[in-house]
């Protein structure tokens, strides 16, 4: 009996200690969980012995949790978008990176270094996919083939982002980002081509799927994810180039364990890591030294030199953070309804 | 005649059980604050988060930063565009869409329910409608897609059957959005129904059928004007339930129907624009409370009905 008393207060007093001893990495549910689990956590635990737990939810939740419990973060880690990583950034949420702690993101392409408090862990382009079988004799070539009319009334994209069909149109209107009013007119052109706008993941797959939607604004990672589910999708890539996306991470302001921060980053560039999840995910390695499969690396919107990198629309993202409110209303008064 | 009788019944036993309860009420203080303190507290966190939004709602919206800036009545100016009229416009006219149909349809159900003698019919009219509410919205809307949709069950059907021969829209519009709306009140209004029908003595309608009326001339005059209370109780809880529809608007509605908690996600949350998603939300309140009040006092006259 008092072995077994022993016993319990032991472990009693040994779990908090374990507790204490884990970094805790803040990200989105579901498969991106799962690919940080099964290949950088993995590898970090196995260099550190270090567990990784992770506190998962939307972007919204988990930017306004990380507001809220400032200086004393729930997280060590946080993974989120380039541009909404800029409004942690402007509120203080994320610790100045120091880069000779991270000797591996020295292969980062430039486009994937995002700013001194966040930097890019992989990256897709959101692009056209559309369904062949139901879209007979139609071609994308440009951007500006959305805008046939025979997509009339066949078209979705983001609800939750206009961002990317609002640069397209002002690009084909010979503006930019900054000077996006220059596509207003190319835009509101488009309305009667939009059927839907769909509002997460799992809708666009769905749309594009039942092809309620033949044709799609969509993020590449998701239409690989269907084809590979046999939804007969085809990704093309108009000659100006997908609209990058880019996922960054960072060390939050206040962590504790900053240091295993730093070796946690440095494991995600290593260049089988991102192999890995350009693998898995389909998407682009964030680092210019990772080998990909060749198969892999000949996908639209994996990117394995520096000219692939340059040649796609680049947003830049602290624009974006600070254009996305005046976008997001500009397109619900004028496109949506 | 039967109605008064019913009234007068029913008028003597609130009281009596009003007198019942009032002593040992006052006998029990320690316990009363035992359940009066979690509920105070609850509703000072609620007035709290409601403070919060208010204050919220009148700050100014600073491009790529989470800190709201100085006092301002633009968030509110805003809204005065016609875009953001008609959304609040389409959510009351979709409520009490919702609300009507869910009537319709429940109240058969609820007159069942409450009718069969049936345990094992009762029973599964209860499963089939309490089920739903086991579901998540989500879920359920989800399962309306595939049943709405181009390529989905009711159009799959009538192409194969020659009825049409070109798929009939009904997701992304107001139509798919009632459909799928009344499903998720449907639960709800049946038990409000069906805990007023059981209400009803049987004696009533038996009366009214011996004195020559026929049964549906006895449902008419009798058991429906006694139902009432629970009618517009039904109405008012579907009406405000759908107030606040996120998921079913936003999946079926596909961004072209829209209520006002999906221009809140919309226009407040996908933009970080927290100021403005709040005067949003205030602004719906104030809605809801004007319309419910005015609901309110449109019901007067009817709940009238069912006492006399």
């Amino acid at each position: 009996m008092k072995r077994l008393l022993i016993a319990f207060f032991a472990l009693a007093l040994g779990f908090p200690a374990q507790a204490q001893h884990k970094l805790v990495v803040s990200i989105w549910g579901g498969s991106w969980r799962d690919l940080v689990a099964e290949t950088v956590a993995k590898k970090f635990t196995q260099e550190t012995g270090v567990p990784v737990e992770f506190i998962t939810g939307g972007t919204i939740d988990r930017l306004n949790k990380a507001k809220l419990t400032k200086d004393n973060p729930e997280s060590d880690i946080t993974f989120t978008t380039s541009h909404v990583g800029w409004l942690y950034a402007n509120d203080g949420l994320f610790e100045k990176l120091d880069l000779a702690k991270i000797p591996n993101a020295k292969n980062l392409a430039d486009e994937a270094r995002i700013s001194p408090y966040h930097l890019g862990s992989w990256a897709y382009i959101y692009t056209i996919g559309y369904r062949a079988d139901l879209l007979k004799g139609v071609k994308f070539e440009s951007w500006n083939d959305l805008w046939n009319p025979a997509l009339k009334g066949k078209l979705a994209a983001p609800d939750f982002d206009p961002s990317h069909i609002i640069v397209v149109s002002a690009i084909l209107s010979g503006g930019d980002a900054a000077h996006w009013e220059k596509g207003q007119d190319k835009l509101k052109a488009l309305k009667p081509n939009f059927k839907a706008f769909y509002t997460n993941d799992a809708n666009s797959q769905q749309l594009l799927a039942t092809g309620e939607t033949p044709v799609q604004v969509v993020l590449s990672m998701n239409a690989y994810y269907m084809i590979g589910q046999g939804v007969p999708i085809t990704v093309a890539i108009p000659k100006e180039g997908g609209v990058l996306g880019v996922d960054t991470v960072a060390i939050m302001k206040g962590s504790k364990k900053a240091e295993l921060g730093y070796k946690f980053i440095n494991a995600l560039y290593d260049p089988a890591v991102q192999a890995e999840i350009a693998k898995l995910k389909k998407g682009s390695p964030a680092v210019l030294n990772a080998k990909l499969h060749p198969e892999i690396a000949k996908l639209p919107g994996v990117f394995t030199t520096a000219a692939q990198w340059k040649k796609q629309i680049n947003i830049d993202a602290k624009l974006r953070a600070e254009k996305t409110a005046e976008w997001r209303k500009w397109f619900a008064e004028n496109i949506m309804n | 005649m039967v109605c008064r009788k019913y009234h007068e019944l029913t008028r003597k036993r609130p009281r009596a059980r009003a007198r019942g309860h009032h002593s040992p009420v006052v006998t029990n203080q320690p316990y009363l604050r035992t359940f009066v303190t979690p509920a105070a507290l609850c509703a000072l966190a609620f007035i709290v988060a409601m403070a919060a939004i208010l204050q919220y709602s009148v700050r100014a919206y600073i491009p790529g930063s989470l800190e709201p800036g100085g006092l301002t009545l633009a968030n509110f100016a805003a809204l005065m565009k016609p875009l953001y009229a008609r959304v609040f416009l389409d959510t009351v006219w979709i409520c009490f869409l919702t609300a009507f149909c869910t009537l319709i349809v429940g109240y058969p159900i609820a007159y069942a329910l409450v009718h069969v003698s049936n345990p094992t019919a009762k029973s599964i009219v209860l499963i089939t409608v309490v089920t739903p509410l086991f579901l998540g919205e989500v879920v359920r809307t989800y399962s309306w897609i595939i049943v709405l949709g181009n390529n989905g069950f009711i159009n799959s059907v009538l192409l194969k059957l020659g009825v049409i021969e070109h798929p009939i829209q009904f997701m992304f519009t107001t139509f798919g959005v009632v459909v799928a709306l009344v499903h998720v009140t449907m639960p709800v209004m049946v038990i409000m129904l069906a805990a007023a029908l059981s209400h009803i003595d049987r004696d009533y309608q038996k009366a009214a059928e011996s004195l020559g009326a026929g049964p549906v001339r006895a449902f008419l005059t009798v058991t429906l004007p006694l139902s009432m209370p629970g009618i517009i109780a039904g109405v008012t809880t579907a009406f405000a339930w759908t107030f606040s529809a996120f998921a079913t608007p936003q999946l079926i509605g596909g961004g072209r129907v829209n209520m006002v908690s999906n221009l809140v996600y919309q226009l407040g949350f996908a933009s970080f624009n927290f100021p403005f998603a709040a005067s949003l939300c205030v602004a719906g309140l104030a809605l809801t409370l004007v319309v419910l009040s005015a609901l309110r006092l449109a019901a007067r006259p009817l709940e009238k009905i069912g006492p006399h």
